[in-house]
């Protein structure tokens, strides 16, 4: 089940509320673990009994640091847990991606294994390992509760799609919450802002590189429509799921941190970073990079760190080399920044630091969307015209027009423009204060028209759902 | 105070509408997208488990959503006046007229479509006098003037006239405009084909022409044709008329698709059908792989077969007169190879017609 989803809007999210506030608070974590569940087996019904079990063995390895600590039995502990984790995600994520490279090395015909990819497991495997290695650090204490922990790992607003939300986070809102009309209407405002960007605008721009990918009439100016529309549509995609789930999350009384901070602003690929999927970013630092020995060492072991920590990051995205080599570029671009280019990006024009930022990123996310190397290579070459097609072509330009309002929307949208001139506006102007009172309807409004787009629609997946 | 007006609004929107879900009778069909409703998914321990019960159930919730067509409106408002989109679904509005966008150009299929034709008259129609005619879509109209995408009509034609050998051309592109069309439909309106009856019976050498033929002029005032539910915008009507005489009203319909009482029954306009789904259903019953129409008002013995897309529904009862029976193929629905068991070609008129949609998707004939 998606957010976006009618069953999951009308069905599912009622019952769900109904359920939780009319019942006593000592039951409430037990109707949200409940509905979690359900939520996981309604996307993922025939691996909802291996996210069950791992959710009980992360329990107990939890439980044997807590009971072992400062003994080298936490430590072995600690170590199986980060093994069963790697290995759950190897299994279901990565073994055809090993089978398709050693039958490629060596030649030979090895099946693959018909395992489906369970929905989440990226986001999950990454929660669950945050608890146990918080905890053998001594951040957090052993959750005694087994349905407490079950509940946040499980916690539907954020199950399936991050933001990876660590436990101490939320570890105090697990057992003791408040809920008040303020959190729920800043709930409901995130929620709905959330389907907003992904129906109305996330999930029409996407049409864009689907059609310069099937065109007939390749241009120049096609490969970049789809190229500019797909970047704006996986931000509008992913941060609106983490909108939602923010919204979700507050609506039931928990605290998410914030998973993007309009990266498409930045002025450096550094930047951009500490802009984009900040709670991955901040795991990896936390997790891999730190351990590693982080830039506290030599210049070459630190080359080293950042180069496993991209290609790990771009690993965790996909099996598939794309995103390996996705990741390590963004590494090196990040290790050249650090090393000078920062301090001359710095000098430069921010039009130009700014223009710089962009165009890598637009250019990674061909390389990060294509089906494979060659095709994204191809892509890349259309959109420097060096494939001997015209600049334009009539259905470039057809789309173009077409595309031209929601394009330009989509642009400002992905930047604090829109909101700070409604805020100054407010504050300033009587009249526009008198509309931010109505707030309720222009919500009710955006709801209205994304029922109206889901219904025109049958097919709408999450692009972060094959992570 | 504001935020307690948000959580109540939302509550009450999020509650209200599956309220009234569940108390709105369930439909089976749509009537303005003309296709049948997603039932309610079979619940089994293999659908459930397999994950087939739920995505099937999403399927149906969009089906069955309460006030569907209004929110496809809001929908489509949304797309043409807020995001200036030049098209929905493809679907755009003209001068009253609704449009869909034929495309891309699929040069590939029209050369597939002369294959076909060679083909079958390889097979079934040597030595026949054997014709052919294309019928523009709505688009070709405006193409000249419009920033929608329009196929390459002109490379079409001068494919076909390469490609197809053995039959003469008929050249209807030039008795036709856009207002011989209906206006939320994709079909021509029938009491509009005089010129195109007059160049087709000039070609296939007919005694008398349209004008002379005295047709009674029936009307059906409410029809809303199939690109007005894919609009989903408010538009008026069309005026669908029917035009009948003797001939027409005295010719036996052999539809392959009747059995028994249905099919002794039938007429060459199936008046039933004006308030049904489709009512451009009401020539010849709409959709069907094999019909014969005899004419006992004709003694000529004269045949015709007409290889055809459902716009020959509304021309052929217009024919009907200069023979003793129209056989109509729709090679959509039935395969060219089985026409020998079908029909006993010997020296009949053979006419193929289809519009320049079929043709550009011709991978659709069999």
């Amino acid at each position: 089940m998606v957010f976006s989803s009618i069953t999951f809007i009308y069905f599912f999210l009622p019952i769900v509320l109904i359920l939780y506030f009319i019942s006593p608070d000592k039951y409430r974590n037990y109707i949200l673990l409940l509905a979690s569940l359900f939520f996981y087996f309604c996307g993922e019904p025939k691996y909802t009994f291996l996210f069950i079990a791992s959710i009980a063995v992360n329990y107990f390895h939890g439980i044997l640091i807590e009971k072992h600590r400062g003994t080298k039995i936490a430590k072995y502990v600690l170590v199986s847990s980060i093994i069963f984790n790697l290995l759950l995600l190897g299994i279901f994520k990565y073994s055809n991606f090993l089978i398709s490279n050693i039958s490629n090395i060596f030649n030979i015909d090895i099946k693959f294994v018909e395992i489906a990819l369970p929905i989440g497991i990226s986001f999950y495997t990454f929660q669950a390992m945050s608890y146990v290695i918080d905890l053998y650090r001594g951040e957090v204490k052993a959750q005694k509760n087994i349905f407490n922990l079950a509940l946040y790992i499980s916690l539907f607003p954020q199950l399936i799609a991050g933001p990876i939300v660590r436990y101490k986070t939320i570890n105090d809102e697990l057992v003791h919450r408040n809920h008040s009309f303020d959190d729920f209407a800043y709930g409901v405002k995130r929620f709905v802002t959330g389907l907003a960007k992904k129906v109305l605008i996330a999930n029409s721009l996407g049409e864009l590189w689907k059609l310069a990918i099937y065109t007939e009439t390749p241009s120049v100016l096609f490969y970049w429509l789809g190229a500019i529309g797909f970047t704006l549509q996986i931000y509008f995609d992913f941060s609106a799921y983490s909108d939602m789930a923010i919204g979700l999350g507050r609506i039931f009384g928990f605290h998410f941190l914030e998973n993007f901070n309009y990266p498409y602003i930045s002025k450096s690929i550094t930047e951009f970073w500490r802009r984009w999927h900040i709670s991955l970013g901040t795991w990896f630092r936390d997790y891999l990079y730190i351990p590693l020995g982080g830039n506290r060492t030599t210049k070459l072991i630190w080359l080293r760190n950042i180069l496993i920590v991209w290609f790990c990051t771009g690993f965790w995205h996909g099996a598939n080399w794309n995103f390996i080599i996705w990741g390590i570029v963004f590494g090196i671009i990040l290790a050249a920044e650090k090393l000078f280019l920062l301090k001359l990006l710095e000098k430069t024009p921010s039009f130009f630091s700014h223009l710089y930022a962009l165009l890598i990123v637009i250019f990674s996310f061909v390389l990060f969307n294509s089906s494979n190397i060659s095709d994204a290579v191809q892509y890349m070459k259309g959109m420097l015209g060096l494939l001997n097609i015209p600049m334009f072509s009539k259905e470039a330009l057809y789309y173009l027009g077409s595309y031209k309002v929601l394009l330009i929307a989509a642009v400002l949208c992905a930047t604090p423009i829109p909101s700070n001139i409604i805020k100054k506006a407010c504050q300033k102007n009587k009249i526009l204060s008198a509309v931010n009172n109505l707030e309720a309807i222009i919500y009710i409004v955006l709801l209205i028209a994304v029922t109206g787009f889901l219904i025109d629609s049958s097919f709408n997946p999450f692009i972060y759902f094959r992570f | 105070m504001k935020n307690k007006i948000i959580t109540i609004t939302f509550l009450l929107f999020l509650f209200l509408i599956p309220a009234l879900n569940i108390i709105a009778p369930e439909k089976s069909i749509s009537a303005s997208e003309r296709r049948k409703l997603e039932e309610f998914p079979l619940l089994t321990s293999e659908t459930l488990f397999g994950g087939e019960f739920f995505n099937k159930l999403e399927k149906y919730e969009l089906d069955h959503m309460i006030f569907r067509d209004k929110f496809r409106t809001v929908k489509a408002i949304a797309e043409y006046s807020v995001f200036n989109k030049y098209d929905n679904n493809n679907i755009f509005i003209k001068n009253g007229y609704v449009f869909k966008m034929e495309y891309p150009y699929n040069q590939n299929y029209v050369y597939d479509m002369s294959k076909k034709m060679n083909e079958i008259y390889d097979t079934y129609l040597r030595g026949m006098n054997v014709y052919y005619s294309i019928i523009p879509d709505k688009n070709y109209f405006i193409k000249d003037h419009d920033k929608h995408l329009f196929i390459d009509y002109d490379d079409m034609i001068s494919i076909l006239n390469n490609e197809i050998k053995n039959m003469e051309y008929i050249d209807i592109f030039n008795c036709l405009s856009l207002g011989d069309y209906y206006k939320t439909d994709i079909h021509w309106n029938q009491e509009n084909l005089g010129k195109v009856v007059g160049v087709i019976g000039k070609k296939m050498h007919f005694s008398n022409d349209f004008n002379d033929n005295v047709f009674e002029k029936k009307v059906f005032s409410h029809f809303y044709g199939s690109y007005y539910g894919q609009a989903a915008l408010p538009a008026k009507p069309d005026v669908l008329a029917y035009l009948t005489n003797d001939a027409i009203e005295n010719a036996i319909v052999d539809n392959c698709e009747y059995t028994g009482d249905d099919k002794s029954s039938q007429k060459v306009y199936d008046t039933d059908k004006l308030v049904g789904i489709d009512a451009y259903d009401v020539f010849l019953s709409g959709a069907t792989p094999f019909i014969e129409v005899e004419n006992p008002k004709n003694s000529s013995g004269k045949e015709l077969i007409i290889f055809r897309d459902s716009f020959a529904s509304s021309l052929a009862p217009l024919l009907l007169s200069e023979y003793s029976k129209i056989t109509l193929i729709d090679l959509r629905y039935v395969s060219s190879e089985m026409l020998g068991e079908l029909v006993d070609f010997s020296n009949q008129d053979c006419l193929f017609l289809y519009s320049t949609s079929v043709v550009n998707n011709s991978n659709i004939l069999k």
